[in-house]
């Protein structure tokens, strides 16, 4: 088996091993969409009109709840250590570490977000879009939020520091999914846009990777 | 000689030592400019016809926008050196321009709120260059709550570099992505009134005072790199007899 197979296997084990970890991110996604009508209205109009934009940002935070952790099981027993002696670059190891991450917790909650489009009665064109905007959207935000969790891993005080320090980055991410959010309930075309998040997408899952095992290699080496 | 004048940055004594001399000058310098630019901006400078007297805060809240944005330019600088050449003294200047950076964005979003509630009647809009000032100063607060969570200072330093070189990559897109935003949601809904022209006798003093507040951000931060010098070299045999002579 090769080396990238038995990364995503051992993925899979660990959350088998621990399947709270999962449905923490999705329980939470749910309990504030259940907030918004409560603090706002039980008006179907009203939350129809808000609720796509809800249920993104929604999402957003329980993706860097999710995240916010990503390196910190594989820093403290050893792993990391472990990775920098394989015979691949660490960014390719970051990157399928990433791309694990990305599809066995953050697809689960992008799958449970119609089941909140339905509670704010989002209407049906528009809970499509924004699918596809998250699922297109997501993995820049993961790797961002990976940034993050690898730049505090050596400090056990940092609390949500990770999360505080990515969020302004996510402003271009955010923007380009509510315009097609708004697009989508003009009727108008959406492509284009879904062509720069996805651009967007691209070239973070590209570049940020290095950045993340620059920032591991420095929380294991000390000062190299 | 060749890379002496290079390789001399490399000393933290010799840095703190140059720097009081470069201090004292910026600051002479800086006093004359401010003084000559603010009072003749504020006193001499002719009144505005559409708005009046508060427009004087332009010179101000210009020099500060200008700085809040070239000193995280600056910032990025100082990590790229700090990862080619490993120069110590550049994570000194990210850790004080971190600092600074965020005065001075804070300085022009509260300078800017105060003009605006006579102006705009309000004191914030989503306009675009407020939404992306306020970005910013968020990514100078990220800047220095990383490095104050992470006790050793040459690691602190490096992921704090790290930070700002992914930051400055982000930040045009972030800047030209909140000037679409704000075009797509609000059509010129509370614009900057149309400015005319400005005559010479309200631009001079602007540039001057831009030049002035340039030059006391060196002083500011020149002062807070040698503070932190003398706090990181301070078992080294040269700060000692500094401090015990003083």
């Amino acid at each position: 088996m090769s080396l990238e197979r038995r990364m995503l296997t051992r993925e899979l084990k660990l959350i088998a091993a621990r399947p709270g970890d999962i449905f923490k991110p999705m329980w939470f996604l749910m309990l504030v969409i259940s907030m918004v009508p409560l603090a706002l209205a039980p008006d179907s109009d009203l939350l129809s009109e808000i609720g796509s934009a809800m249920i993104w940002v929604a999402t957003l935070l329980a993706l860097l709840l999710n995240t916010e952790h990503l390196f910190q099981s594989d820093f403290s027993d050893g792993v990391l250590e472990q990775w920098l002696f394989l015979d691949r670059p660490l960014a390719w190891l970051v990157g399928l570490k990433l791309i694990a991450h990305w599809l066995f917790h953050v697809l689960p909650l992008i799958l449970i977000t119609p089941i909140a489009g339905i509670m704010l009665s989002v209407p049906t064109d528009v809970l499509l879009a924004l699918l596809v905007t998250l699922v297109i959207a997501t993995p820049a935000l993961t790797c961002f939020s990976g940034l993050g969790a690898a730049l505090t891993l050596g400090s056990s005080r940092s609390g949500i520091l990770g999360v505080l320090v990515m969020m302004p980055l996510f402003v271009p991410v955010v923007i380009l999914a509510a315009g097609v959010l708004i697009r989508a309930m003009d009727g108008s075309d959406t492509l284009p846009l879904l062509a720069l998040l996805g651009a967007f997408s691209v070239v973070a899952a590209t570049l940020v990777p290095i950045a993340v095992s620059a920032a591991i290699r420095l929380n294991i080496g000390g000062s190299n | 000689m060749g890379w002496r004048w290079f390789h001399q940055w490399g000393s933290p004594r010799w840095f703190y030592e140059r720097a009081g001399r470069w201090q004292l000058v910026c600051g002479w310098l800086a006093l004359t400019l401010l003084i000559t630019g603010s009072f003749w901006g504020l006193a001499l400078a002719p009144v505005d016809y559409q708005q009046g007297n508060s427009y004087r805060i332009i010179y101000l809240h210009v020099p500060v926008a200008f700085l809040a944005q070239a000193l995280y330019a600056a910032m990025a600088v100082c990590a790229v050196v700090l990862f080619v050449w490993k120069m110590k003294l550049a994570d000194v200047a990210m850790q004080s321009i971190a600092v600074m950076g965020f005065a001075f964005t804070a300085l022009s979003l509260i300078s800017g709120a105060v003009w605006g509630k006579p102006t705009w009647g309000t004191y914030w809009v989503w306009d675009a260059r407020l939404t992306s000032m306020l970005i910013l100063a968020f990514l100078y607060l990220g800047v220095i709550g990383l490095r104050a969570a992470i006790q050793d200072p040459d690691q602190a330093g490096k992921a704090c570099g790290i930070l700002v070189l992914v930051g400055v990559v982000n930040l045009p897109i972030i800047k030209y992505s909140v000037e679409w935003w704000n075009t797509l949601h609000q059509p010129a809904s509370l614009k900057l009134t149309e400015k005319p022209a400005m005559p010479a006798s309200m631009w001079v003093p602007l540039l001057i005072n831009i030049l002035g507040y340039y030059i006391a951000a060196a002083y500011l931060i020149l002062g807070s790199m040698r503070a932190i010098v003398l706090e990181r070299e301070r078992r080294s045999a040269w700060v000692r007899e500094l401090v015990s002579r003083a």
